[in-house]
């Protein structure tokens, strides 16, 4: 691929856009992925507990 | 058999060995064994270059190793009941050493900013001028203290959050042990005039590649481990600290590419030049910020405050919306250092324009963790060690903010090679990753020697003001003597002239130089009290934990000084 | 393939490779065309290169972390261009492996020093720079006067340097220690060559004033008496936009 400037300028104006959005929009869906909610909210609870030891 | 017993004591050493499998005693010594020759080659080839002194080193720190291995090589394998516990040995050491490092550091920090104040301050050797002390200093503070924090808890937050024991014995002595090698040789480095001369990548190509291997062994351990989790979900701290191994990684192999003189020569010249290698240099030297002084302290918050304030942080999905802010969004901001020099303009867009947004997802995580506090507050106020996660949080979003604010072209016309960014970067590195630091510190300590508080709470107490006045003073100190410096270089006369030499500017800095300095032995006090109370909350006796069925003796008295 | 995403899920390997590709992006793009678009550095005819004796005079430099106190980039600003000299170009450093752009100025930028001041001012500015400027906090340098050169090895240095790229020919990487040598030595046997390899425009004199023996004060001082006159590209663009002003 021939990188100019206006190839990198192209880039970012375009698909680098995209590209920001399309990750912004794929964290947020994890994030508020229903079926995730309740790993998260284990997760946020779980270090918390205070047994001390590995679990197998 | 004495559980909690000094690492650095025959006795603990001992026991530490004793804990390693037979296998893994004698993986140590054919490692060891391997890294001495690998010493001894170094010093043949190098003879009168430093980099054969180096060899002669890493021969001696091998051997004096083997020696400790062999005390405890015939010591009877160790009972399989320690599968049952984490396996917290390494944290140990390592958190021993990181406070010797930042004793080390700052104690070369306040030295440095006393030459500045007092040119004469030293001795009339190489090895004791000010441009040969300074990399000694940043190296020991961010990766002799920072480092080796981060790799103690690391090893620590992974096990619990994992509920699963660290893979094998050996691997997390090899990375612990081995970072500390390339600390000390980057240290020594230094003394001798052996620098690449890239800020915060000043170690030579030797050193580099030592550190390459060291860190994929450190990622193995992160792996291997998160395989063997409970939990489907990795925990959020366990994020930060990924993105701290892998990102790392990569900038520190593009960084350092280098062609050495020779084998026998620590010199080397990089393979970049000029305008490219000052970009890479600086995506590098902005993202070793983002990803070894941020993201792995990140972690730490995450872990250590939540279990600290007895709270679950405020906002997991935040936490997490944040990570991928944060790691997507810090790599395009490094030509921030670059605004106005002969780095093509895009480019330089680009990095002042990153530089902004990434303000969101900064305060994101400053706010997720103040937010935690809400409710706590009463806390915040009796327990000091988590007035300095909280105070920690405080300098991060104040940092933040203000490195959003100094990539702002017009103000960093003003600011750039002025003491306001050494400021910033202190207001960083005091305020944000030696808090955190010291707070997760203090709540380790008495976890791992299962002691039931630290040795004297009062001394905590003294710490954290000391650690506190001190980063006031030093960056006060330097947003003055900083934009001072900065408009008496742009300051005309009605001639249209400027109206001050550079030397006129230098004078002008003296009395702050000196507040600089008073502000950083503060904070080194701080340190020493700090190293002080945990060498004695690691002397004192073991309280009676209720599984250990090991340690039959009642713990006599509570600790002195609560 | 449920068993192929729980392995992926467990090593969590799906999670390191996105933290790979989403890390590496912002680098990339910015880092990458600068290496292949033509006009990041400037073309020009006259870029000479350093002679062995700089080249280990800016070892020196790097060596005592000079660049921990002074700048070599005198950014595109009107106060800087006045106090300091024509802005830097990028081709001014097009040879400097690795640069030595600096990101603070505890002193002033060293980018055009070069014959501002002369190699006995240099000397004694180093030996204790508050014997000429008595207000300055540089440290003392008096053991670089002291100090013998090593210059057996400049050829190795210089091969290394044209591995990364710098187009020393075979003739200097062979006459290298000659080379160094002759250019502080103007009256000795090897000044002559030196000059036939590296231009009639190269420095030749006893740097630190003794033109007996070859010390690191000769090669820092060679190299500070170069630094910005690798071409005058800088100056003659400056000259160019005066009448416009």
């Amino acid at each position: 691929m021939n990188f100019d400037h206006d190839t990198v300028v192209g880039f970012t104006k375009s698909w680098g856009l995209f590209y920001l959005i399309a990750m912004a929009v794929g964290v947020l869906i994890y994030v508020f992925w229903p079926s995730n909610l309740e790993r998260f909210h284990a997760a946020k609870k779980n270090i918390l507990d205070e047994d001390d030891k590995p679990w197998k | 058999m004495r559980v909690g017993v000094l690492c650095s004591t025959k006795w603990g050493t001992l026991d530490m060995v004793a804990q390693l499998t037979t296998g893994e005693r004698q993986l140590a010594i054919v490692v060891l064994s391997l890294v001495a020759l690998l010493g001894l080659a170094m010093a043949a080839a190098g003879r009168a270059d430093p980099i054969g002194v180096h060899g002669f080193i890493v021969l001696a720190i091998c051997c004096g190793l083997i020696f400790v291995v062999l005390g405890a090589y015939y010591a009877p394998e160790p009972s399989p009941e320690r599968l049952e516990h984490y396996y917290d040995d390494p944290s140990k050491v390592g958190i021993v050493l990181t406070m010797a490092w930042a004793v080390v550091g700052m104690f070369l920090g306040v030295w440095v900013a006393s030459l500045l104040a007092w040119p004469d301050l030293t001795f009339d050797a190489a090895w004791a001028s000010f441009g040969r002390l300074r990399p000694a200093h940043t190296s020991a503070v961010i990766f002799g203290f920072g480092g080796n924090a981060l790799i103690a808890t690391s090893f620590h937050v992974l096990q619990r959050t994992s509920r699963a024991r660290l893979p094998d014995q050996f691997s997390p002595w090899f990375v612990l042990i081995g970072y500390n090698l390339f600390c000390v040789v980057a240290a020594t480095g230094y003394f001798m005039g052996v620098t690449q001369s890239k800020e915060y990548a000043e170690p030579e190509w030797y050193a580099d590649i030592w550190l390459v291997v060291v860190w994929v062994t450190y990622f193995a351990i992160y792996i291997r481990t998160l395989a063997r989790r409970k939990e489907p979900h990795i925990y959020v701290a366990n994020w930060y600290y990924m993105a701290f191994i892998l990102v790392v990684a990569i900038l520190h192999i593009v960084n350092n590419l280098a062609v050495p003189v020779s084998f026998g020569h620590a010199k080397s010249y990089s393979v970049f030049s000029g305008v490219q290698d000052a970009m890479v240099q600086w995506w590098y030297g902005h993202n070793a910020v983002a990803f070894f002084l941020t993201a792995g302290f990140l972690g730490m918050m995450y872990y250590y405050l939540p279990k600290r304030a007895g709270r679950p942080i405020y906002s997991y999905r935040l936490s997490i919306i944040s990570f991928w802010g944060i790691t997507f969004m810090y790599m395009w901001a490094g030509s921030h250092h670059l605004l106005y020099t002969a780095l093509p303009q895009w480019v330089q867009t680009l990095g002042m324009t990153f530089s902004l947004i990434l303000l969101v997802p900064s305060w994101a995580s400053a706010g997720n963790a103040l937010a935690t506090l809400n409710g706590a507050w009463h806390k915040v106020r009796d327990d000091a060690t988590l007035r300095f996660m909280m105070a920690a949080a405080v300098f991060y979003g104040l940092t933040t903010f203000e490195g959003s604010f100094l990539a702002i072209r017009p103000v960093n016309s003003l600011s750039h090679y002025t003491d306001w960014t050494v400021g910033h970067v202190h207001a960083g590195a005091l305020g944000w990753v030696a808090l955190i630091t010291f707070g997760s510190i203090y709540c380790i300590v008495p976890w791992l020697w299962k002691r039931e508080r630290m040795y004297s709470a009062r001394l905590v107490e003294v710490h954290f003001w000391l650690a506190i006045i001190g980063t006031v003073i030093y960056v006060f100190a330097m947003w003055n003597s900083g934009i001072i410096q900065g408009l008496m270089w742009r300051t005309y006369n009605e001639n249209g002239t400027l109206t001050y030499s550079f030397v006129e500017s230098m004078v002008a800095m003296h009395p702050y130089y000196i507040a600089r300095a008073f502000g950083g032995l503060l904070f080194l006090m701080g340190a020493i009290v700090g190293s002080y109370n945990i060498w004695m909350t690691i002397r004192g006796e073991a309280e009676v934990a209720p599984e250990s069925a090991d340690l039959p003796e009642p713990r006599l008295a509570s600790a002195p000084g609560e | 393939m449920a068993e192929f995403h729980r392995k992926i899920e467990r090593n969590a390997m799906g999670f390191v490779l996105a933290i790979v590709v989403v890390a590496s992006i912002g680098g990339f793009v910015e880092i990458a065309p600068l290496f292949t678009i033509d006009d990041t550095v400037e073309n020009v005819q006259d870029m000479r290169l350093y002679t062995p004796l700089e080249q280990a005079g800016r070892d020196i430099y790097t060596r005592e972390g000079c660049y921990a106190c002074h700048s070599q980039m005198i950014r595109t600003l009107r106060d800087e261009v006045e106090r300091y000299g024509p802005y830097s170009l990028a081709v001014e450093s097009k040879y400097d492996h690795p640069m030595l752009w600096g990101s603070k100025r505890t002193g002033p930028d060293l980018a055009r020093i070069g014959g501002k001041y002369s190699d006995a001012w240099q000397v004694a500015h180093l030996i204790n720079p508050r014997d000429v400027v008595p207000e300055s906090v540089m440290p003392k340098y008096g053991w670089l006067q002291r100090n013998a050169l090593r210059i057996d090895d400049l050829g190795e240095h210089l091969a290394a340097l044209r591995d990364v790229g710098v187009p020393y020919t075979d003739d200097m990487i062979a006459n290298a220690t000659q080379d160094a040598l002759g250019q502080a030595a103007p009256d000795g046997d090897f000044a002559a060559g030196v000059v036939k390899r590296y231009g009639q425009a190269t420095q030749v004199r006893a740097f630190d004033g003794d033109p007996g023996t070859i010390t690191e004060m000769d090669a820092l001082v060679a190299y500070l008496q170069i630094m910005g006159h690798l071409t005058d590209a800088a100056y003659k663009q400056a000259a160019a936009a005066e009448p416009a002003k």
